[in-house]
């Protein structure tokens, strides 16, 4: 192997575990309100520009970027489900389902993000984050990662297994599991159900937000980074959509295959790579490689 | 005490219930019985707070219920049992029955002990508590959702037929349990389609039809009464 391509392959899995993170967004939602959040993109674009506002205007240090971000981006996602998903569920009666207003809603709360972020400074010029680590590479025989690499691969893993910890170990965790496996179960037995739905919205905002953290480095931030929701689709697609180890795996597929699919057929096809991918999962195997049996839904 | 005093309740146009009365006693075992789509359901559902009331109201040993969150119905000491196989099935038995204490997720030593007492009243749960719910046989779900139930430490327990779906010798032991749990001292208002079982281990009874009360008595009364036997009781 040679090392251009172990090198390709290493930011592959870099940049797939920051899609496996948003992934994680968007199906956690989607567990729990059925719908496919489609700010989630702009969410991550807001966490970026949260982050690289406190670095140009503040000496915060870098690792306190972090929860700042997250507080910021969970409100986002809290205030979301307090403002709209809230008089959408209240409006329909018992018997309509309230998918589509939800994901039009989405759509809204994406156009109103990038346009909120427009009207502020810092985006005039694009700019990136600075990494999250300097310092010289670490060689391995022939190949060299990047310490930046590194971090980001770190960081999400780190934050992918304290969500799953905290999803299967604690009570909150699993309060949040039950109010989406079957809501009506779980208001009989007291727990409040549309308090969980928020924070659901908010954990998957924060979740978003900081994936803006991680890829703003990686990625030029523009008010149009939200674009980066086609790939975590594309990842959350191949996972089965409703699998959470699923879209981890799905996350990091994309990462290496996007990379590798630039290094062969040029820089230009990387952005074409996730629809490509979708579609050859959806012919091949609609239900995603770890999704069950095929459900179709008619909305 | 409680008490569903002229309950009225519906689903955008339709009208499920027309000025439902009925009462319970501490203590007491009350069926509640009626034809598919008679609002048995309905009922159950206006008193755990999951359904909004049109009219009239509940008390609870005298104190209005209406408007009242279904957590706070919960920490007040009502639990439903509902219809069907509704559990977490993802979950571990163990996960789900721990979640059914929710209401009183800070007393840890309480959840403990309720857990214990749960597993010695279906030891088969706990043979099963690492196993994923959704793989539990019909009658183990059952006694799960019962179990889940019991977790809130309920005064009045309502029950959604719980012999649905289950052979006539699970039927019997599950009916033993629910006897055993009334003996106990837990109120139960149990709503059943095998009205001849429900009005045998019942102390009093009500019929809907739908969704108006048609009759009421005493279980035994009920039972020897001719109309009551012709149109539930297939005799």
């Amino acid at each position: 192997m040679s090392t251009t391509l172990a090198l390709i392959i290493i930011s592959g899995i870099a940049t797939g575990s920051v899609y496996a993170l948003i992934a994680l967004s968007i199906v956690i939602v989607y567990k729990s309100s059925e719908a496919v959040n489609f700010a989630a993109g702009e969410v991550v674009m807001v966490g970026a520009y949260i982050a690289l506002f406190f670095i140009v205007s503040t000496s915060v240090p870098y690792w306190l970027i972090f929860p700042i971000v997250a507080i910021g981006t969970f409100a986002i996602g809290a205030a979301f489900e307090r403002a709209a998903i809230v008089p959408i569920i209240r409006r329909m009666s018992a018997r309509e389902n309230p998918l589509i207003p939800i994901v039009i809603a989405t759509f809204g709360l994406s156009l109103m993000l990038k346009g909120i972020v427009r009207v502020i400074p810092y985006t005039e010029q694009v700019r990136s984050l600075p990494p999250l680590v300097r310092g010289a590479p670490i060689r391995i025989g022939d190949v060299m990662i990047l310490r930046a690499d590194l971090a980001i691969v770190v960081i999400s893993v780190l934050f992918i297994l304290g969500f799953w910890i905290f999803f299967t170990r604690t009570l909150l965790g699993r309060a949040l599991q039950a109010s989406s496996q079957n809501p009506l179960c779980a208001q009989l037995s007291g727990i409040p159900v549309a308090r969980m739905r928020m924070i659901v919205w908010g954990i998957a905002g924060l979740m978003a937000g900081v994936c803006g953290v991680l890829v703003g480095p990686k990625l030029g931030l523009t008010p149009d980074m939200g674009g980066v929701i086609m790939v975590a689709l594309a990842a959350a697609v191949i996972g089965g959509f409703s699998n959470l180890p699923g879209s981890i795996v799905g996350g990091f597929t994309i990462g290496v295959l996007q990379n590798l699919i630039g290094y062969w057929f040029g820089s230009e096809t990387i952005a074409v790579a996730p629809f490509i991918m979708i579609m050859v999962v959806l012919v091949l195997r609609p239900q995603g490689l770890f999704g069950g049996p095929v459900h179709v839904k008619k909305v | 005490m409680l008490k569903l005093d002229n309950i009225s309740a519906g689903y955008g146009a339709v009208s499920a219930l027309e000025g439902v009365s009925l009462e319970i006693a501490d203590g007491q075992m009350v069926c509640l019985l009626g034809a598919n789509g008679a609002g048995k359901s309905t009922t159950l559902n206006c008193i755990s707070g999951v359904v909004p009331l049109r009219g009239g109201q509940i008390l609870l040993d005298g104190a209005p219920l209406a408007g009242i969150k279904a957590e706070e119905i919960v920490r007040r000491g009502i639990a439903q049992v509902p219809e069907g196989r509704e559990t977490y099935p993802g979950m571990s038995v163990h996960d789900n029955l721990v979640l059914g204490g929710w209401v009183h997720r800070r007393k840890r030593s309480l959840i403990r002990d309720e857990l214990d007492k749960v597993y010695a009243l279906f030891p088969r749960l706990k043979e099963r508590e690492q196993q994923h719910a959704g793989l539990l046989s019909g009658g183990e779900q059952q006694m799960l959702m019962i179990g889940r139930a019991l977790m809130s430490q309920p005064r009045i327990l309502l029950m959604d037929e719980p012999s649905l779906g289950l052979s006539p010798v699970l039927v019997e032991r599950l009916f033993e349990t629910i006897v055993q749990l009334n003996r106990d001292g837990l109120t139960i208002l149990i709503v059943e389609q095998n009205a001849q079982l429900a009005l045998r281990v019942s102390q009093y009874g009500y019929i809907l039809e739908n969704g108006e009360m048609a009759t009421h008595g005493n279980s035994d009364t009920l039972r020897r009464d001719p109309k009551v036997r012709e149109a539930y009781l297939g005799t």
